[in-house]
């Protein structure tokens, strides 16, 4: 179990992380979003002991992190990088043993996870040889084969298509399912909604947003209206509450308003004379919630 | 295993068995350019000349053996010489007439000819001093008796530390050959392996490698682990030159052409030469060199910096070789004796003046020590930034970043006193 309680890190009169506290148990997985420069990757950056916190204490399984723990951590960075000019397996063996792991427990391995992740290419074949998306698979196999107990991910799916972000998003799951403790960062909220049990949003190093997913959308409120009816934008704009409407390509008003409590006068009105084909009263999506928090100046 | 991984990577790499070959391609090039014109040198036919000369003495001063030309003897008058210079049967002539004692000659020659104008300048000298000899009735003992050179005894001292002692003169050549290749070698070695470093390290820290490597081996590790892989490529290097300098002089030991290159010079005094201060300095010169090109290779952002930012290293080393090189010529200046105490200078000054024994050898250890605190401190600093350094990627010149490591390196001390 990773345990983060107050981390707090500032570099001169920056603060790039501000009392954050999160714990993530085995099997879960936690999504960390927040615009660039929010403090996501300095937060994994202290996770991973290569910044020291100012306050705070990042704890594996109630113990700080040292080298012998470091074996059981599987990070992806950022940007991905690979030595272009040694082949994928002895890429992988590389990474596997700084881990901690044997060559002879890495290497039958292989050939099973550049299979599932349909890597295209030999694993004698040089790194530099394999088009892009493909060599991001092979630093991913590294992040996952040494089966790490703490894995890291930050911006996993960038630059991944639709069919080979599946392939990550099962993979991630997979090591869900062997009990892993995951945090991973990213921009796409559809990635977040689908994979993860909880989630934080950092906004200038603080959080903004903690709990699971269905929590924090149920907290903003079922404020988004939709409504197939006899009334017009302009009838519906006339309700207490309205902010604004919109109309979807298909026919569809969307209406926003300040409180769930809004929607009832709506409903009443547009069901007066019976059945209406639509009326969802939805909670914003996270990328609604993502990008009001993330234009709010700061109080 | 960081050390092994860098290890194996270099010294499997193409690059590196080019940059092995080539200086023993190079090398191998050239001695055999050599061989070739001393081999054509001695089979070239000799450049027949006239000699016109009414004089007897003269005519046959030209035509002995000592002369790498042949005198055609069918050529009598100016004219026919001319024509036989145009047609280029010969290589030049000779006019010489005898005028009152004095030899009066005009030596007319093409280019081929050039270097035998100060030899039969001398000759003609010599054939006047004769005849005038014999104008003054001196007997030949007489003659030789004028003309003996005066004796001069050569003998080398050295003044160290109030002892005179007396040194045979190829001593100091050789010290001062080994300070020179020692100059050389640190230079080059210095260029090479300075560039691999910091390649190494910005490429890993360019591609992001460096994060997932300090987040499984401390910094400390990788740091002093890729430090002794490029070390040891360095050793395989020299332990093959050896092996083929070995090789080359017990299979061509025998041969003329080597023999007479090296037969002057005393072959365990070289070595003995280059096993004293001489390996020092080139250790700790190229140790410390490469330890600040990890550093700078660390404030690279991109591969594509790494040049940029070894720059300084570059001309630091560039200093060291051109002052170097002053010192070879002026040991006794004061320049050179303050650069020699100057660590990142001494490994390429400090040899010349130990040559030239302008220095003490307390002044020698005193450098030596002051260059390995030197180097075990920049070592230490170095490694202090590179933690901070690897996780900045800014595009701020070089100044900036080390600013903004140093920022991260207090932020750290200050939250692990605070923790403490």
């Amino acid at each position: 179990m990773l345990e983060v309680k107050d981390l707090t890190k500032t570099f001169g009169s920056l603060t790039a992380v501000d009392d954050l506290n999160f714990t993530i148990k085995p099997g879960e997985i936690m999504g960390l979003i927040g615009q660039n420069g929010a403090g996501k990757t300095t937060t994994f950056r202290i996770i991973l002991n290569l910044l020291t916190p100012d306050k705070g204490h990042v704890h594996w399984n109630e113990r700080y992190l040292t080298t012998k723990t470091f074996n059981k951590i599987g990070y992806l960075p950022e940007e991905r990088g690979l030595y272009p000019k040694v082949s994928v397996e002895n890429q992988l063996l590389y990474f596997a043993q700084l881990r901690g792991k044997k060559k002879s427990e890495i290497k039958p391995l292989i050939d099973h996870w550049l299979e599932k992740f349909e890597v295209k290419g030999k694993k004698t074949d040089k790194v530099k040889t394999l088009s892009k998306g493909n060599q991001q698979k092979v630093q991913l196999i590294s992040t996952l084969i040494h089966q790490p107990e703490l894995i890291i991910l930050d911006e996993p799916f960038s630059g991944l298509d639709p069919v080979n972000a599946e392939l990550l998003e099962d993979g991630i799951r997979e090591a869900q399912a062997n009990g892993a403790s995951i945090i991973f960062s990213s921009h796409n909220m559809n990635n977040v909604e689908e994979l993860c049990n909880s989630l934080i949003m950092l906004k200038n190093g603080r959080p903004v947003l903690n709990g699971t997913v269905k929590d924090i959308r149920q907290q903003f409120g079922r404020t988004k209206l939709f409504l197939e009816s006899e009334l017009t934008p302009e009838e519906l704009r006339q309700f207490p509450g309205v902010q604004r409407v919109e109309k979807t390509n298909d026919g569809i008003d969307v209406a926003y308003l300040t409180e769930t409590e809004d929607g009832k006068a709506i409903f009443d009105a547009a069901t007066k004379n019976g059945y209406i084909p639509t009326f969802s009263q939805q909670p914003p999506t996270l990328e609604e919630i993502f990008k009001r928090l993330a234009g709010e100046k700061n109080e | 295993m960081i050390t092994k991984e860098v290890y194996k990577k270099n010294v499997k790499s193409i690059g590196f068995l080019v940059m092995v070959l080539s200086p023993l391609i190079v090398i191998a090039f050239i001695a055999g350019l050599t061989y070739y014109f001393s081999q054509e040198e001695q089979a070239a036919p000799d450049v027949p000349i006239a000699v016109i000369s009414e004089e007897e003495g003269i005519d046959q001063l030209f035509s002995n053996e000592q002369w790498s030309f042949e005198v055609s003897d069918n050529i009598d008058t100016e004219e026919a010489a001319e024509e036989a210079l145009l047609d280029e049967s010969i290589g030049g002539y000779i006019t010489a007439e005898v005028v009152e004692g004095t030899v009066q000659a005009e030596f007319v020659h093409t280019n081929e000819l050039s270097d035998q104008s100060s030899l039969i300048q001398e000759a003609l000298t010599n054939y006047q001093s004769m005849l005038r000899a014999d104008q003054l009735d001196l007997a030949p003992e007489e003659v030789m008796a004028l003309s003996e050179p005066a004796m001069l005894d050569q003998r080398f001292v050295n003044v160290d530390e109030g002892t005179v002692t007396e040194e045979a003169f190829s001593d100091r050549m050789v010290q001062q050959g080994g300070a020179y290749f020692v100059s050389i070698a640190i230079m080059i070695f210095i260029m090479t392996y300075a560039g691999i470093i910091a390649e190494e390290v910005a490429n890993e820290k360019g591609t992001r490698i460096m994060e997932i490597i300090l987040s499984s081996a401390s910094a400390t590790n990788h740091f002093f682990g890729k430090l002794t892989g490029v070390m040891l490529v360095l050793l395989t290097q020299i332990v093959i030159y050896a092996v083929v300098g070995f090789g080359a002089y017990i299979y061509f030991r025998d041969s003329e052409m080597v023999q007479e290159v090296i037969g002057g010079i005393d072959l365990a005094a070289v070595f003995q030469e280059l096993m004293g201060y001489t390996i020092i300095f080139f250790i700790v010169g190229v140790l410390m060199y490469v330890v600040l090109a990890a550093f700078f290779g660390s404030l690279a952002t991109k591969m594509e910096d790494v040049n940029k930012a070894v720059t300084p290293i570059v001309f630091m080393a560039l200093t060291g070789f051109y002052v170097g090189m002053f010192a070879f010529t002026a040991p006794d200046n004061l320049f050179v004796s303050v650069f020699s105490y100057i660590p990142l200078f001494t490994p390429f000054v400090m040899p010349f003046r130990i040559a030239a024994d302008t220095v003490s050898t307390l002044g020698v250890w005193l450098s030596i020590a002051g260059t390995v605190v030197f180097a075990v401190l920049i070592s230490g600093i170095s490694l202090a930034f590179y933690r901070s350094n690897v996780l900045i990627y800014s595009d701020t010149n070089l100044l900036g970043t080390i600013r903004r490591s140093w920022n991260i390196m207090q932020s750290n001390r200050k939250a692990i006193r605070n923790r403490a």
